[in-house]
């Protein structure tokens, strides 16, 4: 069966016009990745109009070449100009930097471009077989279930996205009512359009994505003058070769490194919210704590470019995985795949890989065939680079909105869209300002109509509420959306309160008994498992006699 | 009296926006079929939202306006509203220009209005030295012509013709 999609999709995707559209999609992704100031998600956003004349596959065949270009693109920026391409590749400069400039620009890159390549194939092999398993547990969910990981996916984003929580919550909380406006899904009653005619059909999803995330990146990257007429890099040469041969060799010795950072990554990307900006700044925290010479990190050795690097091209495999899994986007170029997917007609969900097998896998080969593409092309991407960081801000910018303006009205055909993308490029630039973090709003807009379809089907079931807390999985995901809620303040005491010295065992034990409720012999011992870890963290912390460590503190 | 800083001005408006918000939700009209009413999924955002915006409220009061986190820094902005408008010059031109745009798309059309739109922002926002209006000028032909025939003839969207030269 398994062999049989697999083979149906390479069908679908074996066309020379898409294996084309994919190899532009991956060089386009590199080179967006490298722009610093340029996101990955800003680049996915775009592509997206580009898209709707296309067969389903081919478009998401397209989109996932520039997710994974975007992904290695930036390694490029961070290691020849020490300024990280995209937030995910921060933690590349800490090491990639210094090689370079130590005169071994040709091996950082070689390592960075390997890693992220092991990085992507252990992600997409992950992809390929634990999201299948995933949807089958995302079977058992009831409306309530979902309702409650809906909750859960907006507070960790939240809590995971800016430093104030209550900010973080606030946004997702006008993106649920964003969705609110124009007629209802369930019974199509006109909502909160003031009696303006065209606000009946709502805001378009993509124009207000595009609008939230380019429009205002755009206006924040030109708002001082000088800035804006810089070239994106001063350097008006650069003469690397990749050393292929001798970064597999470093690879290879630290093997250790890629696997534990690639898994990493993939478990940063199932979680909602946190995406790769967290996880490589994780991974290189790992390989720096458990490394024989964690002296050594900052100064260019090879770990510190394996560990951000592999870890931030696993994360999408990770996203890519709940989200087809189960329909929650793992972040916000997983949720505007999720809105291609929307655009194509097609609802993700549990029962998605089960219902469209082809699209789905059609979905897995390319993110592991555009592993392959972005390991061709990232050599003839350095030289375009070069030109491409020659153009200065306040140019790219113009072009690029542009491009919004046409690419926003090509989705429905409709002026009121290009209106959606001003207004809420002003309202992103406003709360960008104001620190109000975007990915909660995304997230709110496009779970918003889910949250609320479910809430209407518990409500059809029964006007009880009590299966909100009964029914294991709504209480599991109560449970860690309320720890994940209070993490930001936990976080901010620890080692200087007591009650902190509790956090973790109480969450474990708290976890757990949804888990045991759930019954079967994996999820008890998991249930188990879970509990005794906070057992043993508890006693831990009474025998050293609750002492307060600060953090960072041995 | 404290002067009131950013974030507990954002709170009160915020605060001010739901309340408008929820009295609106009184005129959606609920249906006889259905269970859930239309109004409520509205409702329990708007009052979570009037929950976190009084949170957010005596959070910021209770900060010293010194210690005030809203905004990105600003200590290079010149004072008073010249220097606001100063210091904001570059988003605020561009918004205008886009606005101007979008008022003349059904006139210009997006080929013609997304060339103009384009080369007069590079313009404004890049100086207009002659031979950077010559550059400003061949790039937006090369990439909005580009792109429009992407979508025209790739694509078969049909964008906007606008009055003024209809045969494209």
């Amino acid at each position: 069966m398994i062999i049989d999609n697999i083979l149906a999709a390479v069908h679908e995707l074996a066309t020379i016009h898409t294996v084309l559209l994919m190899m532009v999609g991956v060089a386009g992704g590199l080179i967006a990745g490298a722009i610093p100031g340029f996101t990955i998600a800003m680049a996915v956003v775009l592509t997206l109009p580009f898209t709707f004349g296309m067969p389903p596959a081919q478009g998401l065949a397209t989109m996932v070449s520039v997710l994974v270009g975007g992904l290695s693109g930036g390694l490029m920026a961070g290691i020849l100009t020490g300024i990280p391409g995209t937030p995910s590749s921060v933690a590349t400069t800490f090491d990639g930097f210094p090689m370079a400039r130590a005169g071994k620009p040709g091996l950082a890159l070689g390592i960075g471009v390997w890693s992220s390549f092991f990085g992507g194939i252990i992600s997409a092999v992950l992809l390929m077989t634990l999201a299948p398993q995933l949807a089958r547990i995302g079977l058992e969910f009831q409306p309530w279930d979902y309702f409650m990981l809906v909750m859960f996916a907006l507070t960790i984003t939240a809590s995971l996205a800016g430093k104030n929580l209550v900010k973080g919550l606030i946004a997702g909380a006008v993106g649920l009512l964003v969705r609110t406006v124009g007629e209802d899904e369930a019974v199509g009653m006109a909502r909160l359009d003031f009696g303006i005619d065209s606000l009946l059909q709502g805001f378009d999803f993509i124009a207000v994505l595009i609008g939230l995330f380019a429009f205002s990146q755009l206006l924040h990257d030109v708002r001082d003058p000088k800035a804006a007429r810089k070239s994106l890099s001063e350097r008006s040469t650069m003469h690397v070769r990749i050393e292929h041969l001798a970064a597999i060799r470093e690879i290879a010795k630290h093997w250790g490194v890629l696997i534990r950072s690639s898994l990493i990554g993939v478990f940063t990307g199932i979680l909602p919210g946190a995406g790769g900006s967290i996880a490589n700044i994780l991974a290189y925290d790992q390989a720096k704590k458990t490394s024989k010479r964690p002296e050594k990190f900052g100064t260019g050795i090879p770990e510190g470019i394996i560990a951000p690097e592999s870890s931030n091209n696993a994360v999408e495999g990770g996203a890519l995985m709940t989200m087809m899994a189960l329909g929650i986007p793992g972040d916000v170029t997983a949720a505007v795949m999720l809105g291609a997917l929307l655009v194509h007609d097609v609802v993700p969900s549990p029962s998605f890989i089960a219902e469209e097998p082809v699209l789905a896998y059609s979905i897995f080969i390319a993110f592991f065939v555009a592993t392959f593409m972005m390991l061709g092309l990232q050599s003839l991407m350095l030289r375009v680079f070069v030109l491409v960081t020659r153009i200065r801000m306040y140019m790219l910018a113009a072009i690029i909105l542009g491009f919004c303006g046409i690419g926003v009205y090509a989705i429905n055909n409709v002026e009121l869209d290009l209106w959606t993308l001003l207004w809420f490029g002003i309202l992103g630039f406003v709360m960008r300002h104001y620190g109000f973090p975007l990915a909660p709003m995304i997230l709110g807009v496009v779970l918003g109509n889910i949250a609320e379809l479910n809430l209407a089907r518990c409500m059809a079931i029964t006007d009880d509420l009590l299966p909100f807390v009964t029914r294991p999985w709504a209480l599991f995901f109560l449970i860690i959306a309320l720890f994940s809620a209070g993490f930001p303040v936990y976080q901010a005491h620890m080692g200087k309160k007591k009650w902190t010295l509790f956090y973790l065992p109480v969450a474990c034990f708290a976890a757990s008994v949804p888990l045991f409720m759930m019954g079967g012999v994996p999820r008890s011992m998991l249930a188990a498992a879970v509990f005794a870890y906070g057992a043993y963290t508890l006693w831990q912390r009474a025998t050293s006699g609750w002492r307060l460590h600060p953090p960072g503190a041995a | 009296m404290r002067r009131l800083n950013q974030d507990a001005v954002i709170a009160i408006l915020l605060l001010v926006a739901s309340g408008i918000l929820f009295w609106s939700t009184f005129s959606i009209r609920v249906p006889d079929y259905g269970v859930l009413s239309p109004s409520t999924w509205p409702r329990i955002i708007i009052l979570s939202l009037s929950v976190l915006s009084i949170i957010y409220l005596l959070q910021s009061l209770k900060e010293s306006e010194s210690e005030s986190n809203a905004g990105q820094s600003v200590a290079d902005r010149p004072p008073g509203f010249a220097g606001w408008v100063v210091y904001w010059k570059n988003p605020i031109i561009c918004f205008s220009l886009f606005f101007l745009f979008l008022l003349t798309l059904p006139i210009l059309g997006s080929l013609i209005g997304g060339v103009l739109f384009v080369f007069s922002l590079m313009s404004a926002l890049g100086g207009l030295a002659p031979r950077d209006i010559a550059l400003h000028a061949m790039m937006a032909l090369i990439t909005i012509g580009g792109m429009w025939t992407i979508f025209t003839y790739g694509l078969g969207v049909i964008l906007p013709t606008g009055v003024i030269f209809s045969p494209f």
